[in-house]
C-alpha cells in the first residue's frame, strides 16, 4: 500500500535521512521506533508531504506522492495525527472534528464517520460545544485521532501518540488504535513507548540517525538482544 | 456633544471597515499589508469613476467595487506574495514589509498620473441631506455608511462561523500545519483571504469617498488607522476590530473638541499606550 524507497530528506541544510525505505501493506500495523531525534517524524512529514524528499520517491497505492502537495496526499487517503496533536485550540470539538472531514469524499459521508468517531471516545460526543483548548491533554489526543479518522483515511499514521500521556489513558489510546485497525484502516505507528509499539504491530522499523537499522516481525523484535538493552533497559 | 459622538459613530464605522480587512490578513496569514490603504484608495476611485461616467451610485455600486478589488487583491497576491507566505516568520512579515512599502511608493504615484492629484469626492443628489433624531442631525450618506460598514462585518462573521470553508479560515490562522494535514488547501485559503481583506478595504474606499474625499496620498493614513485600531482591538479578533473602530472614532471626535489639529496624535498616543499596558489589545487572544 504504502512504498517509501530510498529517500533522503534534509531539514534545511541538514541531511536527516538516508536511503530510507519502508513499507505498510493493506491492513498492517506496522511500527517505527527510534530514539529522539532519529527521524521517525521526518519521514511521516514527508510521506504526509509537509517535506519533501530531495531523492528516492514515495508511492501510495502504485500513485507517486512525494511530489504532491499535503491536500492531495490526503485526499488520497493519508492522514497524520502529528506530534503535539494538531489541533485548532480556538474552535470548538464539533469544529475541529467537521474540519477534519473537509476534503469532499469525507465530508459527504460525515454523519457516519461521527457516529464511529463518537462510538471510539463518547467524551468527544459530550464535550463537542467546548473550546478545544479547553480540553485535558489526553482529551486533545483523542481529538486529534478523532478529526484524523474524519479523513476517512486508507492510511493513518501516527507520530507519538502517547507523549505526556498518562499511562492509563495511554492504554486506552492503543486499545482505540486496534479498533480502529480491525475497522480496516492501515497504521504506521511512530512511537517512543517501544514494548507498547511492538506489542500491537505486526511488523517494525527501527530508526537510528536517519538509517533504518533492524527491520522484521515485531514479536521477534521484542525478543531480540540488540534491542532490549538499547531500548527497553534489559540485560 | 450628542452630535459630536455621532460624527465619531459615523466615521469610527469606516474606521472599523478598513481595520477588519487588515486584521483579516495579518491575523490569518501573518502579513502586515502596508499596502491595505492603497486598496482603499484605489475603491474610492473606481467608485468614483463609476459614478461619474456611467452614473452608477455608489452604494449600488458597491458589491461591483468588491468583486474588483478582490480580483485585484488575489492578483497581487498571487503575484507578490504567495512565495512570501511560505517563508518562516520573521521572514515573511519583513519581506511583506518590503512589498507593501514598494505598492505604497508605486500606486499614488501611477493613480496621480492617470487621474490627476485633484481631490475627488463622490456627491450623488441625496448628499446633503440629513433627518433629526432627537436633538442630533444624522446625515444620509454617512448613516448609510455605517449601515454598510454594520452589513458587511455581519455577513463576515456568519461567513467566518457558519461556513466551511469560513471555518477553515479560522483553522488555518490558528495552525496552518494541522490545517493542510486535514487536506486544506492552505495556499489557497491564503489567497482567498487577503482578496476579501482587500475587497473590503476597496468598499471603505467607496464610503470614503462619500464622506470625505479621495486623494492618491490618502492610502498611508489610511493604513496607520486601521493598524491603530488592530492593536487597539488585539490581533486575532476580527468583531473586534469593528468595535476598536466605533471607540477610535468616537474618541478622536470628543477629543477634537479640545485638541483641535492635533486630535492626530490621539490615535497614536492609544497606539502607544495599548502596547506598553495591554499589548494583546481590549479584545484580542493574547
Amino acid at each position: 500500500m504504502l512504498e517509501v524507497k530510498d529517500i533522503d530528506v534534509y531539514h534545511g541544510d541538514l541531511q536527516a535521512l538516508w536511503k530510507v525505505s519502508l513499507q505498510v501493506g493493506k491492513g498492517e500495523l506496522v511500527s517505527l521506533i527510534g530514539a529522539n531525534g532519529a527521524g521517525k517524524t521526518t519521514i511521516v512529514e514527508s510521506v504526509s508531504a509537509l517535506l519533501t524528499p530531495v531523492s528516492g520517491c514515495i508511492e501510495f497505492n502504485g500513485v507517486r506522492i512525494d511530489r504532491e502537495p499535503t491536500h492531495k496526499v490526503v485526499r488520497l487517503g493519508i492522514c497524520l495525527v502529528p506530534e503535539g496533536k494538531g489541533i485548532f485550540p480556538g474552535l470548538s470539538v464539533l469544529e475541529n472534528l467537521e474540519l477534519g472531514a473537509f476534503i469532499p469524499e469525507s465530508r459527504r459521508v460525515r454523519q457516519k464517520t461521527f457516529e464511529f468517531v463518537y462510538l471510539l471516545f463518547p467524551i468527544l460526543q459530550s464535550r463537542r460545544k467546548q473550546t478545544a483548548g479547553t480540553l485535558s491533554g489526553g482529551e486533545q489526543q483523542m481529538l486529534a485521532i478523532g478529526r484524523a479518522l474524519m479523513s476517512t483515511p486508507k492510511l493513518l499514521m501516527f507520530d507519538e501518540p502517547s507523549l505526556g500521556l498518562a499511562p492509563l489513558v495511554v492504554k486506552n489510546i492503543f486499545k482505540v488504535i486496534q479498533q480502529i485497525r480491525e475497522s480496516g484502516v492501515s497504521i504506521l505507528l511512530v512511537e517512543q513507548n517501544v514494548r507498547m509499539a511492538l506489542g500491537i504491530a505486526q511488523r517494525a522499523y527501527v530508526i537510528e540517525n536517519g538509517h533504518i537499522g533492524i527491520e522484521g516481525d515485531a514479536k521477534s523484535l521484542l525478543d531480540d538482544e540488540k534491542i532490549r538493552k538499547a531500548y527497553l533497559g534489559a540485560s | 456633544m450628542a452630535q459630536t459622538i455621532v460624527n465619531g459613530i459615523n466615521i469610527g464605522a469606516l474606521y472599523g471597515l478598513v481595520a477588519v480587512g487588515l486584521s483579516l490578513t495579518f491575523g490569518v496569514m501573518k502579513i502586515l499589508n502596508i499596502a491595505h490603504g492603497e486598496f482603499l484608495m484605489l475603491g474610492g476611485y473606481f467608485a468614483f469613476w463609476l459614478f461619474k461616467l456611467i452614473g452608477v451610485d455608489p452604494f449600488l455600486g458597491l458589491p461591483l467595487v468588491a468583486v474588483i478589488l478582490f480580483l485585484l487583491g488575489a492578483f497581487f497576491y498571487k503575484i507578490l506574495l504567495a512565495g512570501v507566505a511560505r517563508l518562516r516568520e520573521e521572514i515573511k512579515l519583513k519581506n511583506s514589509l518590503l512589498i507593501g512599502f514598494g505598492l505604497f511608493l508605486i500606486f499614488p504615484q501611477i493613480v496621480k498620473a492617470l487621474w490627476s492629484a485633484d481631490e475627488r469626492a463622490i456627491s450623488p443628489v441625496y448628499s446633503g441631506g440629513s433627518f433629526p433624531v432627537l436633538s442630533v442631525r444624522v446625515a444620509y450618506v454617512p448613516f448609510a455608511g455605517v449601515l454598510v460598514a454594520l452589513g458587511v462585518i455581519l455577513l463576515l462573521h456568519l461567513f467566518l462561523s457558519k461556513t466551511y470553508f469560513g471555518k477553515s479560515v479560522r483553522g488555518t490562522s490558528e495552525n496552518w500545519k494541522a490545517a493542510k494535514l486535514m487536506g486544506i488547501n492552505v495556499d489557497r485559503t491564503y489567497l482567498i483571504t487577503f482578496a476579501v481583506g482587500i475587497a473590503l478595504a476597496g468598499m471603505a474606499g467607496v464610503l470614503v469617498g462619500l464622506t470625505q474625499s479621495i486623494t492618491p496620498n490618502i492610502g498611508m493614513s489610511w493604513t496607520l488607522k486601521a493598524l491603530i485600531v488592530v492593536v487597539l482591538a488585539g490581533i486575532g479578533s476580527i468583531g473586534g476590530a469593528f468595535f476598536a473602530g466605533l471607540i477610535l472614532g468616537v474618541v478622536e471626535a470628543v477629543g477634537a473638541i479640545f485638541m483641535g489639529p492635533y486630535t492626530v496624535a490621539l490615535g497614536l498616543v492609544i497606539f502607544l499606550l495599548i502596547l506598553m499596558f495591554r499589548p494583546q489589545g481590549l479584545f484580542g487572544k493574547g
